[in-house]
C-alpha cells in the first residue's frame, strides 16, 4: 500500500494555468451557485458546460478517476433519493412541497422491518433532483482533476501568493511531505502486526470491540509520528523558520490566460448575485415544457 | 517550552502538528476507504476522527483545526474524490473545539482528564457536523430534515462511538511516549 | 581567544523534567579547521551537549543551565536564532525527520528561503550546495524516495547554504549502510580541510577516526572522561562501551593482562531437516515495477543461525518477507514446514515463523509490557495458562522482569527492543527472523543483546539455540556476521551470491566490495590470525591469539 500522489505533469492548457486562477475559478463558481442559492436550470446548465469543458480539457484518462465517478455517483443518488425520502421542511428543497402532480409513488420500506411508506414522486420532485444532480457535480468536478494536475510541491506557493500566512502556507507544504511517509508507516504496522497473528479481516465482537481491536494499528502510527514531530520542530527552528518574512523561492505569475478566467469567474459570481437579489432570477421553477413531457 | 500551555500560540511547533495530524488523518481516512470496516446501518466509523481530536487535545485548537481542514482536504483528494469544503471546514472545527482543552489538560492518562477530553470532544464532533451538515442544505440543496437524519445523526454518533472508545486508548498511550521525551 | 568559532566554559546542564545533570562541567574550545569528535554511549549527553550549542538550549528545552557557550565570542544564549541558524549547522541524527520539503531544490532552498533573502541569492547558494556535494542529479527528485545516503547529503547541503562556520553532526552514519557511511565521512573531512570546524558525534569511533579527527572528547554520564588526540586514548576508555579497531582491542586486552573469557561460537551444528525452503522464487512489488527477486533458492535448516548481508536496497527485506508470507511470490514457491506460503495466512505461519521487524515503534501499542507479550499467543487462540507461561518466560529470557505493568512505549529504546524480541518469543515459534537488530542502538547495548541472544554460555545453549530451530538477521554490520552466525547469506544483484560458514563467505574480500560491505578491521585481523584460530573470534578473544 503506497500512497501515490496521482500527479503527474501534462501539458494542457488546464495545467498552464496558474494555481491560483484554479482554485479561484472554482471557489467563484461554488459561491455563485450556494451563495444566491441558484436554482433556475437556465443558469445551472450553462455552468454545468463550462465545469465540464474545464474538467476535459485537464485531460485525466479515465481509468484514473473511474472509482471517483462511482464515489460521486453514489453520493449523489444516495443525497438526491434521501432527500426526496425525507422531505421534509426548511432549506432549498422544501420547494418540492408545492402542490404538483404526483407522477408515481415509491413504497419505502426500513431494511430489516416491515416498517415504511409510499413515497409520492412528484413532478417538481423529480425536476428537482435532476437540478440537484447537475447543480453537484458542476461543482465537484472541479475539484476533481486537481490531484491529478496541480504540482504538490505548488500548493504552499499558491495560498501564500493568495494572501495566507507564511506558517499556514507552509503547513500545507508540510503535510505533503508527511503523507506517503505515514502511508509507508502504516503499512510497516500492519506488517509486523500481521507477523504477530493479527488478523484485520477477522475483526470479531461487537462493534466496540472491532473499533478496539483497532489500536495496533493506530497507535504505533501515531505515536511515532508525535515522536518524530519534536525533531521536525528542532530541525526548522535551526534552520530559522518563523523568524522573519519567507521568501518563497516558486514564483507565479498570471498570464493573459489567468486573467481571462479570473474576469469570467467574478463576472459568473456577480451576474448571479445580482440576477438573484436584483431581478429575482435564478430560483427554483418547473418548466412547463418539463411538465408537459412528464406528465403526458 | 509548552510548560505554560497557551493555547492561541501559533508558532514552529503547531505549524508541524498541524501537518502531521492532518497528514495521519488524511492517511487514516483514505485507508479507511480502502479497507472493510465495521458498518451498523448508516452509519459508518472513521477510527481518523480519533486521531484528530485527539491531536486537537494534545496540541490545541490552531492544530485542531489545521489537521481537520487539510487532512480532510487530502483525504478526499487522495480518493481522488474532488473537494467538499463545508466537509473540510467542518472537520476543521471537529479538531479546532477540543483544542479548546487543552492547557486544562495536565495528565494524560489520568481518568478525569480523559473524560474531559472525551466531552470536549463530543462537543467538537457536535459543532463540526452541524456545520456541515446544515451547510450542505445550500451546497447540496438538501432539506433540513435530510441534513439532520440522513447527515447530521449518523456522523455524530459513528464519530462519538470512534473517539469514545479509541481516544482514551490513544491518550494513555501519549502518556508514556510523553514521560519519555519529556519536552 | 576571542576569536575562536566555538568556546564552551565550565557548562552544565540539568533537563527540566530530570532530577539529574545530563552534562556537567563541560569546557573545550576549537579552531577554525579542526575536527572534534565526540564519543560515548548511549545517554551520556551528546545530544544535550549539541543542543547547547545550536541553541536549542536553552531557547526550546527548559531546565538549568550553567556555563557559557560563546560562538565568535558571543553567547549563544543572547543570540537571535537566525543569528545561530548562520554560524552553525546542525544535521541531526535522522536525515529523514530532519527533511521538512517534498523535493529537493526546495529542501536545500528552505534555510535561505526562512531568511528571507532575495531569490537571486537563495538560487545561487542553492547551486553551490549541490555543486559542492556532487547532487545536483537530485535536484528533480522527491525527498520521499531518495536513498537514506542520499537523504543525508541532501539534509547536509540545507544545512551548507545557510553557510555556517561551524558544524555539528550529531551521529550522521546511524542509518547508513557502510560503504555510504565512509562516502559521508570523506566529505566531512572535506569540509573540514575547507576551514570549517566540524564537531562529529559519533560513538561508532572505528568508523569516525578514518575522517581523521585532530581530537576526541569521549563522555561518560555527562562528563568529559577524555579530550586529546586520538591515537593515544587512555585505557579507561572501555572497549566495550564503544566501537575501537579490532588492533586497539586487542592491544588493550593484552595490555590489561585481562583473562580473556574463552569464547565459543555457535558451532556449525549437525544441520537438520529444511524448515523454509524457497523454491526458485522470483518477486516484483507490482506489473510496472522491476524483478527484485530472480531464481532465488534457499533452504533454512535446523540449527542454522543466519546473518544476511547485502546492500541497501538490494532486496533482503523483500526476501525474508517472503518466508512469513507477508509477501507471496510472483514465481516459484516459498514453503514454510511443508506448506506453500499462498495456501496458509500469515497468522498460520506466525505459529512456525517468528519475525520482528526493524523498528520497535511499529508494533509497541499496549498499555503494559504484559498486554504487549500476550498480543500475539492471543491472536493464536492459545490458551490462558499457555500465554501466561510463555509470557512470564520470555519476559525473564530478555531480562525484562519488573517491567511487566509498566508502558512499553514509555521505555528506553533499548528496552523496547528486547520487548519487540520477547513478543516474538512468547508466541513460541520455531524460527525466528530479525530485521537489522542492532540498528540504532549503542555498541555495549547490542552487544549485551546479542551476546545473550545469541552466544551460547560455557556450554550451555544460547536464547535462542534453547529456543528456536532457526535464527536468521539481516545487517549491515558485517561485525555481527563475524561474531554471531554459523552461515552467511551475501545478497545482491537480485539473488543470493554466496552462501556458506563466515570463514568462507567473508574472505573473498573482493566479493564483499562488490556488494558495499566493507570489511572492518575485525574481519581482517581474523582473516589474518584464521591459521591460528580456525575459526571467526570476537576482538578480545582475539588477544589470546595475536
Ligand atoms: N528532552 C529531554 N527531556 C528530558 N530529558 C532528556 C531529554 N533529552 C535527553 N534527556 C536525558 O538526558 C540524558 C542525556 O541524553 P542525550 O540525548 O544527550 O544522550 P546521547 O549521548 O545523545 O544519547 P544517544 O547516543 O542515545 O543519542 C539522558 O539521560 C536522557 O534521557
Ligand atoms: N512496498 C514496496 N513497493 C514497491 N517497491 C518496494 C516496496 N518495498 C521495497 N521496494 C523496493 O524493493 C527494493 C528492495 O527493498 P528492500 O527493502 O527489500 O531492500 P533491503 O535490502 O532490505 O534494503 P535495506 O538494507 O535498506 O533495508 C528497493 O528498491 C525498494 O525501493
Ligand atoms: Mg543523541
Ligand atoms: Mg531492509
Amino acid at each position: 500500500m503506497l500512497v501515490t500522489w496521482k500527479y503527474r505533469p501534462r501539458n494542457t492548457f488546464v495545467q498552464r494555468l496558474d494555481p491560483r486562477t484554479r482554485l479561484i475559478f472554482m471557489v467563484c463558481i461554488i459561491f455563485a451557485l450556494t451563495i444566491p442559492e441558484i436554482w433556475d436550470y437556465r443558469i445551472v446548465l450553462p455552468l454545468f458546460f463550462v465545469s465540464l469543458t474545464l474538467y476535459l480539457l485537464a485531460r485525466i484518462e479515465w481509468k484514473d478517476v473511474r472509482r471517483a465517478w462511482l464515489y460521486i455517483s453514489i453520493l449523489v443518488f444516495f443525497i438526491v433519493g434521501l432527500n426526496g425520502l425525507l422531505s421534509g421542511r426548511g432549506g432549498p428543497s422544501s420547494v418540492t412541497n408545492l402542490p404538483s402532480p404526483v407522477l408515481f409513488e415509491v413504497p419505502f420500506v426500513i431494511p430489516g422491518t416491515d416498517w415504511g411508506w409510499m413515497v409520492p414522486v412528484t413532478v417538481s420532485k423529480l425536476w428537482f433532483a435532476l437540478n440537484q444532480m447537475t447543480r453537484m457535480i458542476t461543482m465537484a468536478i472541479l475539484a476533481i482533476p486537481i490531484p491529478y494536475t496541480m504540482d504538490p510541491n505548488i500548493y504552499g506557493t499558491a495560498f501564500r501568493r493568495m494572501g495566507a500566512s507564511d506558517k499556514v502556507s507552509f503547513t500545507m507544504d508540510l503535510a505533503f511531505r508527511f503523507l506517503p511517509t505515514f502511508a509507508r508507516d502504516l503499512t510497516i504496522t500492519m506488517d509486523a502486526q500481521r507477523a504477530r497473528g493479527y488478523e484485520m479481516d477477522k475483526l470479531k465482537g461487537g462493534i466496540a470491540g472491532r473499533i478496539r481491536r483497532l489500536a495496533p494499528l493506530i497507535i504505533p502510527v501515531v505515536m511515532q509520528s508525535t515522536v518524530t514531530g519534536e525533531e521536525v520542530i528542532d530541525a526548522m527552528d535551526l534552520r530559522a523558520f518563523g523568524t522573519s518574512q519567507r521568501t518563497w523561492l516558486k514564483e507565479l505569475h498570471y498570464a493573459p490566460r489567468d486573467y481571462m478566467l479570473l474576469g469570467l469567474g467574478a463576472a459568473i459570481f456577480i451576474t448571479c448575485c445580482v440576477l438573484k437579489w436584483g431581478f429575482g432570477i435564478g430560483g427554483f421553477f418547473v418548466p412547463d415544457f418539463f411538465t408537459q413531457f412528464v406528465v403526458r | 517550552m509548552n510548560e505554560s500551555k497557551n493555547t492561541w500560540e501559533f508558532g514552529t511547533r503547531q505549524v508541524v502538528y498541524g501537518a502531521i495530524g492532518a497528514a495521519l488523518y488524511g492517511v487514516f481516512s483514505w485507508a479507511t476507504n480502502i479497507f472493510p470496516l465495521p458498518a451498523a446501518g448508516n452509519v459508518t466509523f472513521r477510527p481518523a476522527v480519533a486521531v484528530l481530536i485527539f491531536f486537537g487535545v494534545a496540541y490545541g485548537p490552531w492544530v485542531g483545526l489545521l489537521a481537520g481542514f487539510i487532512g480532510n482536504t487530502l483525504g478526499d483528494a487522495l480518493s481522488g474524490w474532488g473537494f467538499y469544503w463545508n466537509w473540510s471546514l467542518g472537520n476543521g472545527l471537529m479538531g479546532m473545539v477540543p483544542g479548546l482543552v487543552m492547557a486544562a489538560i495536565s495528565n494524560f492518562k489520568e481518568r478525569a482528564d480523559i473524560m474531559k477530553a472525551v466531552g470536549w470532544g463530543t462537543l467538537g464532533i457536535a459543532v463540526g457536523m452541524l456545520f456541515a451538515s446544515l451547510t450542505e442544505m445550500f451546497v447540496g440543496g438538501i432539506d433540513f430534515n435530510t441534513a439532520l437524519v440522513g447527515y447530521f445523526v449518523p456522523a455524530f454518533v459513528g464519530n462519538l462511538v470512534v473517539v469514545a472508545i479509541l481516544l482514551p486508548v490513544l491518550m494513555i498511550a501519549f502518556a508514556a511516549v510523553a514521560a519519555r521525551r519529556g519536552r | 581567544m576571542p576569536n575562536s568559532p566555538l568556546v564552551i566554559e565550565n557548562l552544565t546542564f540539568q533537563y527540566r523534567t530530570r532530577p539529574e545533570l545530563a552534562i556537567e562541567a563541560i569546557s573545550f574550545d576549537l579552531e577554525p579547521g579542526e575536527m572534534l569528535l565526540i564519543a560515548g554511549s548511549s545517554g551520556c549527553g551528546k545530544t544535550t551537549l549539541a543542543r547547547c550549542i545550536n541553541g536549542l538550549i536553552p531557547r526550546s528545552y527548559g531546565g538549568k543551565r550553567q556555563g557559557r557557550v560563546l560562538l565568535h565570542g558571543k553567547d549563544v544564549a543572547e543570540m537571535q536564532i537566525a543569528e545561530v541558524a548562520q554560524v552553525v549547522g546542525t544535521l541531526l541524527q535522522d536525515p529523514e525527520r530532519q527533511i521538512v520539503a517534498s523535493n529537493v531544490y526546495n529542501e536545500i532552498a528552505f534555510g535561505p528561503e526562512n531568511l528571507g533573502l532575495p531569490r537571486d541569492e537563495i538560487l545561487a547558494r542553492v547551486e553551490k550546495a549541490m555543486k559542492r556535494l556532487n547532487i545536483e542529479y537530485l535536484r528533480d527528485r522527491e525527498t520521499f524516495n531518495l536513498s537514506g545516503g542520499e537523504k543525508q547529503k541532501v539534509a547536509l547541503a540545507g544545512v551548507l547554504t545557510m553557510n555556517p562556520s561551524i558544524l555539528l553532526l550529531d551521529e550522521p552514519l546511524a542509518s547508513l549502510d557502510p560503504a555510504s557511511a565512509y562516502e559521508a565521512l570523506d566529505v566531512f573531512r572535506s569540509l573540514a580541510d575547507e576551514g570549517k570546524t566540524v564537531v562529529l558525534i559519533e560513538h561508532r569511533v572505528e568508523d569516525a577516526i578514518s575522517a581523521k579527527p585532530d581530537r576526541l572528547l569521549y563522555m561518560e554520564d555527562g562528563h568529559v572522561k577524555y579530550l586529546g588526540p586520538i591515537h593515544d586514548l587512555p585505557k579507561e576508555i572501555d572497549h566495550h562501551q564503544v566501537k575501537l579497531p579490532a588492533q586497539w582491542v586487542v592491544d588493550r586486552v593484552k595490555a590489561a593482562d585481562e583473562t580473556v573469557k574463552a569464547v565459543s561460537r555457535p558451532e556449525a551444528r549437525e544441520r537438520g531437516e529444511a524448515l523454509v525452503v524457497f523454491d526458485d522464487v522470483d518477486f516484483r512489488y507490482n506489473d510496472e515495477s522491476p524483478l527484485i527477486l530472480q531464481n532465488v533458492d534457499l533452504e533454512i535448516r535446523r540449527g542454522d543461525l543466519i546473518a544476511i548481508l547485502g546492500p541497501n536496497g538490494a532486496g533482503k527485506s523483500t526476501l525474508v518477507k517472503h518466508a512469513i508470507g507477508l509477501l507471496k511470490p510472483t514465481r516459484g514457491h516459498v514453503l514454510v514446514e511443508g506448506h506453500d506460503t499462498r495456501k496458509i495466512s500469515v497468522a498460520q505461519i506466525a505459529r512456525t515463523l517468528g519475525y520482528v521487524f526493524q523498528s520497535p515503534t511499529h508494533m509497541l501499542y499496549a498499555p503494559t509490557v504484559r498486554e504487549e507479550l500476550e498480543f500475539g499467543p492471543k491472536n493464536l487462540h492459545y490458551e490462558q495458562a499457555v500465554i501466561e507461561k510463555a509470557v512470564a518466560e520470555s519476559v525473564s529470557t530478555v531480562n525484562l522482569s519488573g517491567l511487566e505493568e509498566y508502558p512499553p512505549l514509555g521505555l528506553s529504546f533499548g528496552q523496547q527492543k528486547r520487548t519487540t524480541i520477547a513478543a516474538v518469543l512468547a508466541m513460541q515459534s520455531k524460527i525466528m527472523i530479525m530485521d537489522e537488530p542492532t540498528a540504532g542502538q549503542d555498541f555495549a547495548n547490542y552487544t549485551r543483546f546479542m551476546d545473550a541472544l545469541c552466544r551460547p554460555v560455557n556450554g550451555s545453549q544460547s536464547i535462542v539455540s534453547a529456543n528456536f530451530a532457526a535464527t536468521l538477521f539481516i545487517t549491515h554490520d558485517l561485525d555481527l556476521a563475524v561474531t554471531y552466525a554459523n552461515r552467511v547469506l551475501l545478497f545482491g544483484d537480485k539473488h543470493i551470491v554466496a552462501d556458506g560458514p563466515p570463514e568462507e563467505v567473508l574472505k573473498d574480500v573482493d566479493l564483499l566490495l562488490k556488494y558495499r560491505v566493507r570489511p572492518t578491521s575485525l574481519l581482517h585481523l581474523n582473516l589474518e590470525l584464521l591459521p591460528r584460530t580456525g575459526q571467526f573470534l570476537p576482538a578480545e578473544a582475539l588477544a589470546a591469539f595475536a
